[in-house]
């Protein structure tokens, strides 16, 4: 573990600039979200959760697949430097894994191409992946659910934990330590300051909520797929794509052509299984003709389906859905209900 | 009044005169209320009303939420001014009939926009909110912060002039006249003020944000529509990618759409993710169909939309130049 004075941060920060291409939590009104930066001091501080999930660097809302022109085809070129990510919260990394398991490793034939993602793989697998470590987590934070905690970083490239006046720099990775021995003006962390990050760390882990067990929801949210539960729970859901839009796990899409005669271009796009159109068939009728019907498949999705088929919840604990709904429909107290339910 | 509004449900639940009643509860969060509905007397103690509740209920009775309201013969409903004429809107429209619904106003002091409260308390998180006439307390982990509603209030409810319902069969306290002054729209002054280049400028700026989760026209009670232009695909109207000109062909359309029916209440603009400053457009078209057309909108129940009547003395410029 290193240590690099709070002052000489930039320094670091510039350092990664010239690598990679550097994504960092940025301010933009009241909201926060991770851009392109070129240049340390856009970085936010005053933040605790980006409004906007980290997803959208390695899945852009609209993510450009290929030109066609006349028959000719160009593929969309990623950009040459590799993506290096600043200021990821444990949740955030986590999620990262949780699509990479969609688009990344290719669950059914791992030695397939075919099942893997380029523009996906081309943008994750070279990227540096830099958490910092939550030293005040919010009361929306539920990672614990999932295992996760706030200053977990075994799935980060490098984790950073601020302890006042410094940071602490600490390799979690072949990649991240290879990164870290090439870095300038560095000193090793002292056993002090080691031991205000542990104090950090258990202050920050008792200040989350208690974990609510979510042992057995796979079978009971398929025993109640036709029950009245989904109607009590999604009376209020106004069907917006809000939840689903910053969560950094919904990654469902379109695909659509734009263009002009013989030219033009596929792009695929965001879209949710909240929208009534996301199911519309063409004969005009939609098997999920109901707002509840909508709201059943994204909660289903997240703590059933994901785990029958990849053994996880694709549900991170970040709270953005919690903070975001405008009618506060809580994805906790969904998941409590349905544990409670009596049909 | 908490009491009084849950014992004016319970009665009308227990009279029999409603089977169902659309109100707020607490929420969540502390900044937070909750759309609930109540269709027993004995839940009745759910219902809160305070400057946390921006949620419009009438979006129940249109799209796909109607079906809560149409399963049932009668529903009260609890209306802020805005709402109501949410309400009396819907009704000139056919969507409900107005012996279906019974009103229920309360006194409404506005509401508050939580980015404004996030912004007071400096991106520290708040915990714990309270409101004490005109002052709210709002406390973190290591703060306590005493503002004037006023400072927190949503945009639409600082120029707001109708606070309390003027239709309705029954109303929690005293309802306010109205005074008959006309809205200064001092809130989008500094907006109007700017060239028309400075203008398209600022709605760049603001939705270039957007990320199209459509939440603002999904808590929109006159955004009804049985399919949105926007999710038409046979023909397809638009693209769906969150670049800038889709975006802004959404939001342009949806202003337009709503010329003449838009209450200001607003619900979209509390409503979205992004802090997009959706009333600048609302309440600027709202303004220019007053002023054309000398409407207040879901102010009357025989008065159909401005859009949507014609009277041969009203202004014409538009039409000869
Ligand atoms: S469902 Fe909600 S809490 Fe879970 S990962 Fe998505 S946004 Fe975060
Ligand atoms: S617009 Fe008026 S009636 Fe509506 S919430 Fe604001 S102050 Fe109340
Ligand atoms: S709520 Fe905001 S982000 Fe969502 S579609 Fe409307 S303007 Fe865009």
């Amino acid at each position: 573990m290193i240590r690099i004075k709070k002052e000489n941060i930039s320094g670091f920060i510039e350092g990664l600039m010239s690598d990679y291409v550097l994504f960092a939590p940025v301010k933009d009104g009241e909201t926060v979200s991770f851009r392109k930066i070129e240049s340390a001091d856009s970085i936010a501080e005053d933040y605790m959760n980006t409004d906007k999930s980290p997803k959208d660097i390695f899945f852009p809302p609209a993510e450009v697949l290929f030109s066609f022109d006349s028959g000719e085809i160009t593929k969309n070129e990623c950009s040459e430097k590799p993506f290096a990510v600043w200021g990821l919260r444990g949740c955030d990394v986590k999620s990262l894994t949780l699509l990479n398991m969609v688009f990344g490793t290719a669950r059914q034939n791992p030695e397939d191409e075919m099942f893997q993602d380029p523009y996906w793989k081309e943008k994750y697998d070279n990227a540096l992946i830099i958490q910092t470590a939550c030293n005040d987590p919010r009361s929306t934070c539920f990672c614990n659910w999932f295992g996760g905690s706030p200053h977990d970083g075994e799935k980060a490239d490098i984790l950073v934990i601020y302890i006042g006046d410094a940071y602490l720099l600490d390799p979690k990775s072949d990649k991240g330590r290879k990164y870290l021995e090439t870095v300038k003006n560095t000193e090793p962390a002292a056993k002090k300051d080691i031991k205000e990050a542990e104090r950090l760390r258990a202050e920050a882990d008792s200040s989350l909520s208690a974990v609510f067990e979510l042992d057995g929801i796979v079978g009971r949210m398929s025993g109640l797929f036709n029950s009245g539960v989904w109607e009590e729970i999604g009376a209020k859901c106004v069907n917006c794509g809000a939840c689903a839009f910053i969560c950094p796990t919904c990654h469902c899409f379109d695909v659509q052509d734009e263009g002009k005669g013989k030219k033009g271009k596929r792009i695929r796009i965001w879209d949710t299984c909240m929208f009534p159109v996301f199911t519309a068939e063409a004969s005009g009728h939609n098997p999920r003709e109901l707002s509840k019907d909508r709201l059943r498949q994204r909660f289903m999705h997240k703590y059933s389906y994901f785990m029958e088929n990849y053994g996880e919840h694709l549900c991170t604990g970040c709270g953005r859905c919690v903070v975001v709904c405008p009618v506060n429909l809580d994805i906790r107290e969904v998941a409590k209900k349905v544990m409670s339910y009596q049909s | 009044m908490v009491n009084e509004l849950r014992e004016a449900a319970g009665k009308l639940l227990d009279d029999g005169k409603v089977d169902l009643v659309i109100g707020w509860a607490k929420g969540s969060l502390p900044l937070a209320s909750t759309p609930v509905f109540i269709s027993s007397s004995d839940e009745a103690d759910q219902l809160v009303f305070d400057s946390t509740c921006g949620n419009n209920l009438t979006v129940y009775f249109t799209k796909d939420n109607k079906k809560i309201s149409r399963d049932r013969k009668k529903v009260g409903i609890f209306v802020k001014g805005c709402d109501s004429r949410s309400l009396v809107l819907n009704i000139t429209e056919k969507q409900l009939k107005r012996e279906d619904v019974t009103i229920i106003g309360v006194p409404c002091s506005g509401v508050i926009d939580t980015r404004k409260v996030r912004r007071k308390a400096e991106g520290r998180e708040v915990l714990e909110y309270s409101q004490d006439g005109d002052t709210v307390t709002i406390k973190g982990k290591e703060f306590e912060l005493s503002v004037p509603l006023e400072e927190l209030l949503s945009n639409a409810c600082l120029s707001c002039l109708r606070k309390d319902a003027e239709e309705y069969d029954l109303f929690i306290g005293e309802p306010r006249k109205f005074s008959g002054e006309s809205d200064p729209y001092s809130d989008i002054e500094e907006y109007e003020n700017l060239s028309a280049d400075e203008r398209w400028e600022r709605m760049n700026e603001e939705y270039s944000k957007c990320i199209r989760c459509y939440a603002c026209r999904n808590v929109c009670p006159s955004c009804y529509c049985n399919v949105c232009f926007v999710d038409q695909n046979d023909p397809q109207w638009i693209g769906k990618t969150p670049e800038i000109t889709d975006t802004m062909i959404f939001h342009i359309i949806r202003n337009l759409h709503i010329a003449g029916r838009c209450v200001e209440c607003g619900a979209c603009e509390r409503a979205c993710p992004m802090d997009i400053r959706l009333l600048y457009l609302n309440r600027k078209v709202a303004k220019e169909v007053r002023e054309r057309f000398g409407s207040d909108t879901g102010t009357d129940l025989d008065q159909k939309p401005a859009m949507a009547d014609f009277r041969e003395d009203e202004n014409q410029d538009f039409i000869m130049g």
